[in-house]
């Protein structure tokens, strides 16, 4: 479980807070998808549960964010991190080793999981993001997409209780991310595992994540499942988040009269819409 | 005009990347180049501005081939937009950025000093900002400015899009289209199917090297066969479109089994919906 209460957070550069005024519970096991537009705030919300702020970047740091009952700014964040896995945005950043393996191993020796699991793990994690056949490779001769599911792979074989990834996706193409997308929802329901993922791909947060979280000038604007939030499609185009196209449609059909149920969050829903405004 | 002409290429002679590739790209064509990761796109983007040379085959541009142009001819001719900016910005200001490439050509005179102003203002830079403080959003738009600053007749753009929020990705978006419609050459790898959609004229889709599909936008997107093959997902309108056409037999030959764009899809099922008969 994840508590945030009151968390307003300042950089100790900035002029004004990042976040401001926070107050948020999740539940183990969701999916949550954070997004909004560039500078709103979203990568810095994430910072706050992973602990990167306030033990790597200095400010103001106002409230509490506890996970498993562990307050972040009292914990270190060796502590945290066992609880809490993170994938970066740029993932070349993340990398340490050459072979892909290795890289996974890593984490693993350095969290001293005992000899005997580890062959598992890896096993395990690589079947996850199903890069199996990528074990023996150069880190240096993978694609983007594959760095990408290497990097998550080397995050989940070391079984944190809650996954932040931000922009897991950004490098891969459509199928694969739909790939990735489905994988992390599977690993939320079948280990009770929180995922938080920041991602402007809002389709495909609609079509996986269980909650979306709107950020805007460092607050949360609209929360809720994702047809709750994406009936409010004008609003969020006001603030830079642009709905998938089946929900936009959807919406129009709303306003032309011709429905009157809930907002859709992907292709299939909209055909059941058109079908039924059709019949 | 660029022509490929039973191009081969690769990285490593045991693995073939591009598997005799022929296409002709006509001057100011807007041409996005779709697959999944490891399809050759990435690669044919370098073969078009002579990073790679083809193993067998040419690739010519106005005529002459990439293996007899030097570097700096070909950047003169080509401008090549990096899928991570930070790959190509190099200085400390925001217009010494812009400069770079008149340095580079010794062009530095006042001519390049006006251009590079016009942009400033055109793109609301601010001139002095350190490049490596913006925000990913500024820094892509930063990087294809300096590409612009120096004219190209062709424009490679890889991944244009990825990590940009959507005012950022239709404000980049906006540009490269008005580019177009002053006569430069467009070629765009994209994963963003919607970006694809709403922008490019062409589409070329690959997969494991070789060409599948060549032609209009939305006569290969609508293809579900070339899709299939090149594991590519239909814009959502589209793809709404395809299904409801195959589910509902007698929309097969109304407005709503054509429509590509979300206008046209709203139109199509307004009028399907009151019975005005679409055909």
């Amino acid at each position: 479980m994840i508590e945030i209460s009151n968390l307003t957070f300042r950089y100790r550069e900035g002029a004004e807070p990042t976040v401001r005024d926070i107050n948020l519970s999740i539940p183990d096991g969701t999916f949550v998808g954070i997004t909004g537009a560039a500078g709103s705030g979203k990568s810095t919300l994430t910072y706050a549960i992973n602990g990167i702020i306030p033990h790597c970047y200095p400010g103001d740091f106002y409230g509490s964010v506890t996970v498993d009952g562990l307050d972040t700014c009292e914990v270190s964040l060796t502590d945290i991190s066992r609880l809490v896995g993170s994938v970066c945005q740029d993932i070349d950043s993340q990398m340490v080793s050459s072979v892909v393996e290795d890289e996974i191993l890593y984490g693993l020796e350095n969290f001293g999981v005992p000899k005997d699991e580890i062959e598992g793990r890896i096993q395990e994690a690589l079947d996850a993001m199903g890069i199996v056949d990528l074990r023996d490779r150069s880190i240096a001769g993978l694609s983007g997409g594959q760095k990408q599911k290497v990097a998550v792979a080397s995050v989940i074989a070391l079984k944190p209780r809650v996954l932040v990834l931000d922009e897991p996706t950004a490098e891969l193409d459509p199928a694969s991310s739909v790939g990735v997308f489905r994988l992390l929802r599977s690993y939320a329901r079948n280990f009770g595992t929180t995922v938080i993922v920041v991602e402007q791909k809002i389709a495909l947060l609609s079509e996986f994540a269980d909650q979306l979280l709107i950020v805007d000038n460092g607050a949360i604007v609209f929360r809720g499942t994702p047809p709750e939030v994406l009936a409010h499609s004008d609003e969020l185009l006001e603030i830079g988040v642009n709905c998938p196209r089946s929900t936009s449609l959807v919406n129009r059909l709303r306003a032309h009269g011709l429905y009157n149920g809930p907002a859709v969050c992907n292709v299939p829903q909209a055909v059941e819409v058109c079908k039924e405004v059709l019949a | 005009m660029i022509e490929f002409k039973n191009v081969c290429a690769s990285y490593d002679v045991e693995v073939p990347i591009l598997k005799d590739v022929s296409f002709t790209i006509n001057d100011g064509d807007f041409l996005a180049v779709v697959g999944t990761n490891g399809a050759g796109k990435s690669t044919t983007m370098r073969l078009v501005n002579g990073l790679l040379k083809p193993t067998a085959g040419e690739v010519l541009i106005d005529g002459v081939p990439t293996t007899q142009l030097k570097t700096s001819e070909l950047a003169r001719k080509v401008g090549f937009l990096f899928q991570n900016p930070d790959r190509q910005i190099c200085c400390n200001t925001v217009r010494e950025e812009l400069m770079f490439g008149f340095k580079a050509l010794g062009e530095e005179g006042s001519q390049a000093q006006a251009r590079v102003d016009a942009l400033i203002e055109r793109f609301g830079f601010d001139p002095q900002a350190e490049p490596f403080l913006l925000n990913r959003g500024t820094r892509q738009l930063l990087a294809l400015a300096s590409i612009i600053a120096l004219e190209p007749p062709v424009v490679v753009l890889d991944e244009p899009t990825t990590g940009l929020d959507f005012r950022e990705c239709s404000k980049v978006m906006d540009i490269i289209a008005e580019m177009n419609a002053r006569g430069t050459t467009v070629i765009m790898v994209c994963h963003d199917m919607e970006v694809v959609a709403d922008y490019a004229k062409r589409v070329i889709a690959m997969t494991a090297g070789q060409v599948v599909a060549d032609g209009p936008t939305f006569e290969v997107l609508r293809n579900r066969d070339v899709l299939a093959r090149t594991h590519l997902l239909a814009p959502q309108i589209v793809d709404i479109s395809l299904c409801l056409a195959d589910e509902c037999e007698p929309l097969r030959n109304t407005a709503v089994a054509r429509a590509n764009t979300l206008n046209e899809m709203t139109e199509a099922m307004t009028a399907a919906a009151q019975g005005e008969g679409s055909r």
